[in-house]
């Protein structure tokens, strides 16, 4: 009996390319966030540059950023959506076994090569876009191929609807098509040399580094991942989604409004001051549509917030929009001119990044995770209590982080900005500098405890999938006798 | 078909889809607090773009209708700014729609530590160097300045107090100029000249001079001017002859000569290498060896042209009262 729905699983969905996608997030996300806290010791202790060029810190940064990013968040999200897409529409992953498979080695190869590349010290220096122009290639065919088995595998789906979340991920695989395309529209020097420039110049082509910037955190870190929370979490949660008509409205609002705000990174710079107006506008703008999806899912919980008390994934899930609500809030304040007068060029931005990166997008991850691994594998999760430990570990993590970075970064603009009762400058650049060694010491802390509770978590989803394996493998077996018998 | 167990009486029903199994959504209505946010945001956008610089149009855009005042310098029909009768460019208040150019002259010009600052500057402006040091209030300004000033443009080699750095190579050691030791004098004309013009200090390698055993003597005995504890007596007097050559920029008695930047070797202030932290006296008499075989080879870089010559007057006041006598 469990052997026959083992076998009608196996076959009705492709589980496959989405465990392999699991297990490379799992990789990236720990080989990322390891270069993140030994980049932001390094900045505490310059020592450990050792004056080797290639963990020097601007080379170890992007290599950072982009396994988080890019290793992390999109080997999640493009094997959540996978998963997501094939339970929703009911339908087997369009693209036989290869094309999904091309996916992901397309993907993983793209990253790997990249941040190598970076370590050599071949980049774009395009912020969040410092893949060489190859790599870039590699990328685009890989995301055509991914776009095109996603939308394949929705038209072929057997349910009338289309759920709420694959809308978010359709506008995540849009939107990170034309951002990609045209932030890195490039002339390389020559076919054989990973050096290029770019086709534009000056001021625009800041503006168009910017859009492409803000847009990633628009549409993959915060649109993509909503995709996943509105499966996960009412899923988790046993319970429907708190409305429909908020979810179309906020939808709606969340990829009309995004596109315009990059120009708020370049405010009180040669970029003219009518841009910063209307970025600054929109980003404000953006505050109650973002909202819409923190509602969303903390209302779907109401009714059943006892949940919180005994079930940890739920705690990540909630705590995840928790952070998301603050951290979109705290955007659109420091998209003001004025608020960022104060804070632009100092950590307080690194901090803001980080509430939205671990605080919401780790933290919807991790939940998702918990949810779909042992189901994945067909198995109850290893500990649950490692899931508590793992929780708190990450919160206080994301807490030290966080407030380090305000303290380093308000302090810091509010130094450099301090004058005497002579009309002088208060303070030096360097004596901001010493300032801030503290707080960078707490931030390396912090980000060591996340760390260390992203290793908890991969000690016990392997503990959970190598139970399933001593498990399932007699199952299986069974399943080919009886299938013989017939 | 929308009866879900959870369906309590009342409540909003869902819109009857169901997904893998168990997925259904309410249809709550926007929650009102939220509309009314979003209202909220959308008529502050739009009172922010009446306020400022905002929207495209042909070839220009919306100018808004805040506006930025500040003095502009008048200019005259050739195109050039006019001067009035004191000499100084005529001023006139400009009124501008905002910008963040505007926005900067404006606060350079009428800002209170801007005003502060220039008060400040006005009451040194016929101050001597003296003058200045003598009077704790204008002393405390230089130093304010000078703080600023030399943190940001000397720091970097000098340290932040001024310490320098003392490193077992030369490549590494910048002078201390908290200290009592002035390598070219410790007058406000030397050290404004210094910053304005920068500092070329040469000295020749002697290496095809003096060699083996006459180079280790010449070593013993400039370490002998400095009474350091460890010199070979006799190997000092036999370098004593080879000495004259150095007595040429450093005087017969090795007491230096400042006009020329030559170091006084006889007190115990070391500027590029470091002798007193030298583990023993054998590492100190290599340290000097190294010195008179390869020469010294510093620059530093001229300031003249990044600073204000008022910049440099208080910075030279500050760079002062760092050393002694």
């Amino acid at each position: 009996m469990s052997a026959n729905t083992v076998a009608i699983t196996a076959e009705q969905y492709n589980y496959d390319i989405v465990k392999k996608f699991a297990i490379m997030a799992m990789v990236w996300g720990l080989l990322g966030m390891s270069a993140g806290v030994y980049i932001a010791s390094e900045l505490a202790f310059p020592f450990l540059n050792f004056d080797i060029a290639e963990i020097t810190f601007g080379r170890l940064r992007p290599v950072h950023t982009s396994l988080v990013i890019f290793g992390f968040g999109g080997s999640a999200l493009l094997g959540t959506s996978y998963y997501v897409v094939q339970r929703t529409c009911q339908a087997r992953l369009w693209g036989g076994k290869w094309l999904p498979e091309f996916t992901f080695w397309g993907w993983q190869l793209s990253i790997g090569i990249g941040v190598v590349l970076y370590m050599m010290g071949y980049t774009q220096a395009r912020e969040y876009a410092e893949f060489v122009w190859p790599v870039d290639l590699g990328i685009l065919v890989t995301w055509v191929a991914y776009a095109t088995v996603f939308f394949m595998t929705i038209r072929k789906r057997s349910q009338p609807h289309i759920y709420v979340a694959l809308w978010f991920y359709l506008a995540f695989i849009l939107g990170t098509a034309v951002l990609h395309i045209f932030n890195n529209l490039a002339v390389p020097v020559a076919w054989n040399s990973f050096e290029s420039y770019s086709l534009f110049s000056g001021v625009q082509d800041a503006m168009t580094q910017w859009w492409y910037g803000h847009n990633a955190v628009g549409t993959i870190l915060t649109i993509a991942f909503l995709g996943m929370m509105y499966y996960f979490l009412p899923k988790q949660a046993e319970r429907p989604i708190y409305s429909y008509r908020l979810s179309i409205v906020h939808f709606w609002a969340l990829t009309f409004l995004y596109m315009w705000v990059g120009g708020h990174h370049l405010l009180w710079t040669s970029l003219p001051d009518w841009v910063g107006s209307v970025a600054s506008a929109f980003s404000i703008l953006l505050l109650l549509p973002s909202w819409g999806g923190m509602i969303n899912g903390i209302m779907t919980l109401s009714g059943a917030w006892e949940k919180l008390r005994s079930d940890p994934i739920m705690l990540f899930m909630i705590t995840a929009m928790a952070f998301y609500g603050m951290s979109t809030f705290e955007g659109p304040m420091m998209s003001l001119k004025s608020v960022n007068a104060l804070s632009h060029y100092t950590d307080w931005t690194i901090g803001h990044v980080h509430s939205g990166a671990l605080g919401w997008v780790a933290m919807i991850t991790i939940g998702s995770f918990y949810h779909m691994v042992p189901r994945l594998w067909g198995v109850k999760l290893y500990s649950t209590k490692l899931v508590f430990t793992h929780f708190w570990i990450a919160t206080v993590g994301i807490v030290l982080y966080i407030v380090s970075m305000w303290v380093a970064g308000i302090g810091q603009g509010l130094m450099l900005r301090a004058f005497d009762q002579y009309g002088n400058l208060a303070y030096t650049f360097v004596e901001t500098v010493t300032f801030m060694h503290i707080p960078y010491v707490v931030r390396a802390v912090g980000g060591a405890l996340f760390l260390s509770g992203m290793a908890l978590m991969a000690y016990n989803l392997y503990m959970t999938v190598w139970g399933a394996r001593r498990e399932v493998v007699p199952v299986a077996g069974q399943a080919a006798v009886a299938a013989t018998r017939v | 078909m929308s009866q879900s167990p959870e369906n309590k009486k009342g409540q909003v029903e869902t819109t009857g889809h169901v997904w893998d199994g168990d997925l259904r959504e309410y249809n709550n209505p926007l929650p009102r607090w939220w509309l009314w946010g979003f209202y909220g945001t959308i008529i502050f956008a739009v009172v922010y773009w009446i306020l400022y610089p905002a929207w495209p149009y042909a070839d220009t855009y919306t100018k808004g209708i805040s506006t930025v005042s500040f003095q502009s310098p008048v200019i005259g029909p050739d195109g050039k700014p006019e001067k009035g009768a004191d000499g100084q460019p005529k001023m006139e208040t400009k009124t501008e729609h905002w910008n963040s150019r505007a926005l900067f002259y404006q606060e350079m010009q009428s800002s209170p530590s801007a005003v502060a600052q220039k008060e400040w500057l006005a009451k040194v402006k016929d101050m001597s160097f003296e003058q200045i040091a003598a009077n704790p209030d204008t002393l405390n300004f230089a130093r304010s300045m000078g703080h600023g000033l030399f943190g940001d443009h000397c720091a970097a080699c000098h340290g932040t107090g001024g310490q320098g750095h003392l490193a077992m190579n030369p490549e590494g050691s910048y002078p201390n100029l908290a200290d009592n030791a002035w390598i070219h004098g410790s007058s406000y004309e030397k050290i404004v000249s210094a910053i304005t013009n920068g500092i070329q200090g040469n000295m020749p390698a002697f290496g095809a001079l003096y060699k083996g055993e006459k180079l280790t003597d010449l070593a013993q005995y400039v370490l002998s001017l400095s009474h350091q504890p460890g010199v070979n007596e006799e190997a000092a007097n036999r370098g004593k002859a080879s000495f004259a050559t150095c007595a040429g920029c450093h005087g017969a008695n090795g007491q230096g000569n400042q006009a020329i930047g030559a170091p006084n070797l006889t007190d115990q202030a070391w500027a590029f290498v470091d002798v007193p932290g030298a583990k023993n006296y054998d590492d100190k008499l290599k340290l000097v060896e190294g010195v008179i075989d390869h020469g010294l080879q510093h620059q530093m870089p001229k300031f003249g042209d990044r600073l204000s010559p008022e910049q440099i007057r208080l910075l030279a006041v500050y760079v002062r009262q760092l050393g002694g006598t």
